[in-house]
C-alpha cells in the first residue's frame, strides 16, 4: 500500500449501539478526486466525518500520508471540510471567515492579508472580503467555504454534497470550478454525493456504497457500463435488472427463458436503449410514451414485469395499448456478479 | 465530535450539583417532616391540619380565590384579546407591551398601589362619600374582594398574552364561516372561538391558577392576617408559632399545585409541537 | 358587538385597570403631604429625595443589587455550561438532568427560603446572605439554562466542527464561535435573571436578618410601621428602572426574540 495517500483499514463506525460502517477498506492515491455515492443512510457521509476527526471509529485505522490519524485530534489533521451547509460563521465578514484558520496558526498582518486575498481571488470573490455571510447568495458562500479551507493547504479536502443545494445552472458552474482548483492545486478531493449524475461527470474514481459496505469501486466508465451487482446497476440507471435462475430470467410470473443461452452469473440488466423493439420473442403492451428529444421513451407491460425500451424518435411511434414484439438480446446485457 | 459522554457529564455536573444540594435537598427534606411524627411515617400531620377548621378555611379560600380570579381573567382576557387581534401590527405590538409592562414591575409596587385605591382614605372611597352613595368609607382592604382584585391584577397579562397567541393562531376563516351558517355570536364563541383556543385558555388559565395559589405579596399586603391564604398563612405558621410541620403540610400542597400545573403545561406544548 | 366602540372601551378600560394603579403610585409619591393618598395634597419631589435619605433603603438596596448581579452571573456560569451540553450532546440522564436544573421554576420561592433557613443556616449556622445568595442564583438558574438553550438550538453545530477543522481547540471554538452567536441570548438571559431577582420576595421573607434584607423586604416593614409616601415613591423609582432595563434591552438586543 505504498503508493496509497489514504488508506482505511477495517474500518468499522458506529453511532452508539447502531453500526454505520463495517468492516471497510479502501485506499486513495494522492492527487486523486474520488465521489463516495450511495443512497443516504449508506455510510458515505459517516465515513467521511471518520476522516475528518469528527468520528472516532470503533475499530479500524485511517492513515494518511503515511501517517496514523485514528487518533488524532480532529484540529490537527491537516484536513479541510466544506460542509453541506457551508457553516461560515454568522459573526465574522468574509475576509475574515477565511483568515480564522490562518490566525489560529499565528499568520497576522500583511503576510495574512496576502494568502486571503490570493484565496478570495482564487475563487472569484475579492470585492465580497467586506460581507457577511448572511449577504451572500447560496453559490457565493460555497466559494467563501471553499477558500476558507483551501487557504490551509490541507493534504486532503473533503466535500460534503457539493452540488446539492444548487440549481442547474450553478451546478454546471461549480462542478467546473471544482475540477479547476482540484487540477491547480492536485490537492486528493473526497466529495459526498447521492447524485450519480455529479459523481460520473467529476470523479476519478467513484465508491459506491451500501448499508455501509462497499458495492463497487471503479472509474466513471467502469461503473456505468459494468456495474458488478443489481444494485449498482438500477442506481446508474439499468432500468431492466433481472436475478437469474437457472439460467432464466426469475420474474413474478415465474422463470422466463430468454432467446440465447443465459451465462452463469447472478443477474442480468439491460438499458433501455439496449432493449430491442419492434421484433422479439416477446410481446407487451404499451403503458405509456414520453418524448425525450432524440428518443422516445415506451413503458411496457410485459409477462416478465414492466420493462422500459427506448427508440430512435424519428421510428414510428407504438401507440398507447398497442402490442409490441421485443427481446431483451443477451449479448447486449451487462452482467452482474452480485444480486440483492 | 460531541460524542464524548465524560465532556457532556463534565459540562452539566456543576449546575445539576448546585441544584440538588443547595435547592432539592433542602426543599425534600422539608417536604417530609410533613410525612414524619417522632420518626414513623404517617399521614398524621395531613389530618391534623385539616381538621383544623382555620386551616381548611384558608385552603379552600385559596382554592376559590384561585378559580374566581382565573375565571374572571378568563372573560376578561378574551374581550381584550379580541380586542388587541384585531388592531393594526404596531398598534398591536405597543398594546401587547402595555399589557406586559406590569409584568417587570415589582408585586410590591403594583399591590401598594391598591392600598391607595382600596384604602379608607382612598379613591373609590373618596368618590362613593363625595358623590354620597355612602356615609361612611367601606372598608375594602383586608377583604377578599381585594385579595381578588389584586391577584387578577397581577396575573391578567398573563392571561391575555396567552388568548392572543391562540386566537392568532385560529384559522381565519373559522367566525365568519360560522357566521355564515347563522350561528349568533354566543354560538360562534362556543362551539368555534373556544374549542379552537382551548389550549390557550388552558395554558393561561394554568398559569393564573397557579400563579393565585402560590402568591404571597398580594394576600400579604391586601389581605393581612384578616385573609389568610396558603402562602401566608405558612409564613405565620413558622414566624408566630415555630410550626414547621404545619409548614411543611402546606409546603407539599403549594408544590404538588405547581408540579401538576406545570406537567399540564408540558403535555400541552409537546402536544402542540407535534402538530 | 360594534368592533368600533367595543375595542377602545375594553382596552381602555382592561389598560385602566393593569397600568393605572401604577400611575397612581406615581402620582402619590409626588405628593407634597404627610400621608399617602390620591390625589396628592400639592407636588413635591420631597419623598422622592426621602428615599434616598433613608438609610435602611440604601443598604437593601445594595443587598439587592449584589444578589441580582451575583446570582445572575453565578446562574449564567453554572447555566451556560449546563445548557451547551444538554443541546449538544447526548448526555446521561439528560431529561432527568433538565429537570433538576428547571425545578426551582415550580417550587414556589418561599418553601426555598424556609428550607435553606432551617437545614443551612440553622444547623450550620451557615451566614443569612451567603444563603440568600444561593436561593437567588438556584432560582435564576432555569431561567439562565432556558433562554441559553433558546439561543444555542438556533445556532448549527456544524460552524463548531468548522472551526475545530481550520484548528482550534474544543474549548477554542465555544469562545470563538459559539459565544459570539448567542451573546444576544446570554444578555437576555441576564436581564431575566436581574429582574426576577430584584423583584423576587417569597424567599428572602425567610432570609432576612438585621443588616441583610432585600429591599422588597424592607419595603414590606417599612410599610408596617409608617404611611408615608415614600414606598410609594421608592415603588415607583424600582419601577422605572425595572421597565427602562427591559425598554433598552429590547431597543439594542429585541429582547422579546430571546424570552
Amino acid at each position: 500500500m505504498s503508493d496509497a495517500f489514504l488508506s482505511l483499514e477495517n474500518l468499522t463506525l458506529a453511532y452508539g449501539d447502531t453500526v454505520a460502517v463495517k468492516d471497510l477498506d479502501l485506499t486513495i492515491a494522492q492527487g486523486e478526486l474520488v465521489a463516495f455515492l450511495g443512497p443516504s443512510g449508506c455510510g458515505k457521509t459517516t465515513t467521511m466525518r471518520a476522516i475528518a476527526g469528527l468520528l472516532n471509529p470503533k475499530a479500524g485505522q485511517i492513515r494518511l500520508d503515511g501517517i496514523d490519524i485514528t487518533r488524532v485530534a480532529a484540529n490537527k489533521r491537516a484536513v479541510g471540510l466544506v460542509f453541506q451547509s457551508y457553516a461560515l460563521f454568522p459573526h465574522l465578514n468574509v475576509f475574515e471567515n477565511v483568515a480564522f484558520g490562518l490566525r489560529l496558526r499565528g499568520m497576522s498582518g500583511k503576510a495574512l492579508e496576502t494568502k486571503v486575498e490570493a484565496g478570495l481571488a482564487s475563487v472569484g470573490l475579492s470585492e465580497f472580503a467586506g460581507r457577511r455571510p448572511a449577504a451572500l447568495s447560496g453559490g457565493q458562500q460555497q466559494r467563501v467555504a471553499l477558500a476558507r479551507s483551501m487557504v490551509m493547504e490541507p493534504k486532503l479536502l473533503l466535500l460534503d454534497e457539493p452540488l446539492s443545494n444548487l440549481d442547474a445552472r450553478l451546478r454546471l458552474e461549480m462542478r467546473t470550478e471544482l475540477q479547476r482548483v482540484q487540477k491547480a492545486s492536485g490537492v486528493t478531493m473526497i466529495f459526498v454525493t447521492h447524485d450519480q449524475m455529479e459523481a460520473l461527470a467529476l470523479a476519478d474514481r467513484i465508491v459506491v456504497m451500501l448499508n455501509g459496505e462497499i458495492e463497487q469501486i471503479g472509474t466513471p466508465e467502469d461503473i456505468y457500463n459494468h456495474p458488478k451487482s443489481a444494485f449498482v446497476a438500477d442506481f446508474v440507471g439499468f432500468e431492466n435488472v433481472f436475478a437469474l435462475e437457472d439460467g432464466k430470467l426469475k420474474t413474478d410470473k415465474g422463470p422466463i427463458a430468454l432467446s440465447a443461452p443465459a451465462p452463469d452469473v447472478a443477474g442480468l440488466a439491460w438499458r433501455p436503449g439496449m432493449v430491442t423493439l419492434g421484433t422479439g420473442p416477446f410481446e407487451g403492451s404499451v403503458r405509456g410514451t414520453s418524448f425525450a428529444g432524440s428518443t422516445r421513451e415506451y413503458l411496457l407491460d410485459t409477462p416478465l414485469g414492466a420493462i422500459k425500451a427506448e427508440a430512435d424518435a424519428a421510428l414510428a411511434l407504438h401507440d398507447l395499448g398497442a402490442l409490441v414484439k421485443f427481446d431483451l438480446p443477451v449479448d447486449k446485457a451487462v452482467q452482474l456478479q452480485r444480486f440483492g | 465530535m460531541f460524542q464524548s459522554r465524560t465532556e457532556a457529564l463534565a459540562l452539566v455536573l456543576p449546575a445539576a450539583l448546585f441544584a440538588a444540594i443547595v435547592f432539592l435537598a433542602p426543599v425534600v427534606i422539608l417536604l417530609s417532616e410533613g410525612f414524619r411524627i417522632e420518626g414513623s411515617w404517617t399521614l398524621g400531620a395531613y389530618t391534623d391540619f385539616f381538621s383544623s377548621g382555620l386551616n381548611r378555611a384558608v385552603f379552600f379560600r385559596t382554592l376559590r380565590l384561585g378559580a374566581l380570579v382565573t375565571a374572571v381573567a378568563a372573560i376578561v382576557g378574551y374581550a381584550a384579546a379580541f380586542a388587541i387581534v384585531n388592531l393594526s401590527p404596531t398598534s398591536k405590538g405597543r398594546m401587547i407591551g402595555l399589557v406586559v409592562l406590569p409584568l417587570m414591575i415589582s408585586p410590591v409596587a403594583r399591590t401598594y398601589a391598591w392600598i391607595v385605591i382600596l384604602g379608607r382614605t382612598g379613591i373609590i372611597n373618596q368618590l362613593l362619600v363625595g358623590v354620597g352613595l355612602s356615609d361612611e368609607p367601606i372598608r375594602f382592604l383586608f377583604t377578599e374582594t381585594a385579595v381578588f382584585i389584586g391577584l387578577l391584577q397581577l396575573f391578567l397579562p398573563l392571561m391575555i398574552i396567552s388568548l392572543v397567541s391562540a386566537l392568532e393562531n385560529m384559522p381565519n376563516d373559522a367566525v365568519p364561516a360560522a357566521r355564515v351558517l347563522g350561528a349568533n355570536w354566543f354560538q360562534v364563541f362556543w362551539k368555534v372561538i373556544l374549542p379552537l383556543t382551548q389550549e390557550g385558555l388552558v395554558i393561561g388559565g394554568t398559569l393564573v391558577f397557579t400563579g393565585s395559589m402560590t402568591a404571597y405579596i398580594t394576600p400579604a399586603i391586601l389581605g393581612g392576617s384578616k385573609v389568610l391564604m396558603l402562602e401566608t398563612l405558612l409564613y405565620q405558621r413558622v414566624s408566630v408559632a415555630n410550626d414547621f410541620v404545619s409548614a411543611s403540610v402546606i409546603a407539599f400542597i403549594l408544590i404538588v399545585m405547581s408540579f401538576s400545573a406545570n406537567l399540564l403545561l408540558k403535555r400541552l406544548a409537546t402536544a402542540r409541537t407535534k402538530r | 358587538m360594534n368592533p368600533r366602540f367595543f375595542t377602545p372601551v375594553v382596552l381602555g378600560l382592561v389598560l385602566l385597570f393593569l397600568i393605572g394603579p401604577f400611575v397612581i403610585i406615581v402620582a402619590a409619591s409626588l405628593s407634597a403631604g404627610e400621608t399617602l393618598a390620591f390625589p396628592p395634597q400639592g407636588l413635591s419631589l420631597r419623598w422622592v429625595f426621602k428615599v434616598f435619605e433613608v438609610e435602611s433603603f440604601r443598604a437593601s438596596f445594595g443587598v439587592s443589587l449584589f444578589l441580582a448581579i451575583g446570582g445572575t452571573l453565578t446562574a449564567l456560569v453554572l447555566g451556560v455550561p449546563a445548557a451547551y451540553a444538554l443541546s449538544r450532546y447526548k448526555v446521561p440522564f439528560g431529561e432527568t438532568v433538565r429537570t433538576i436544573v428547571s425545578s426551582p421554576i415550580i417550587v414556589p420561592g418561599i418553601i426555598v427560603g424556609l428550607a435553606l433557613l432551617r437545614y443551612l443556616v440553622v444547623p450550620f449556622q451557615f451566614g443569612i446572605l451567603p444563603a440568600l445568595f444561593l436561593a437567588h442564583t438556584a432560582l435564576i438558574l432555569p431561567y439562565a439554562v432556558r433562554v441559553v438553550s433558546a439561543s444555542l438550538g438556533n445556532l448549527r453545530s456544524d460552524i463548531e466542527e468548522a472551526a475545530v477543522l481550520l484548528g482550534t481547540s474544543r474549548p477554542g471554538a465555544f469562545f470563538r464561535v459559539v459565544l459570539p452567536n448567542i451573546r444576544g441570548g446570554v444578555l437576555a438571559a441576564f436581564i431575566l435573571g436581574f429582574v426576577t431577582s430584584f423583584n423576587q420576595v417569597p424567599v428572602s421573607l425567610f432570609l432576612s436578618g438585621p443588616g441583610v434584607r432585600t429591599l422588597p423586604i424592607d419595603m414590606l416593614g417599612y410599610m408596617e410601621i409608617t404611611y408615608d409616601p415614600s414606598v410609594a415613591a421608592l415603588s415607583a423609582l424600582l419601577a422605572f428602572m425595572s421597565m427602562g432595563i427591559v425598554f433598552l434591552a429590547e431597543r439594542f438586543l429585541g429582547f422579546s426574540r430571546y424570552v
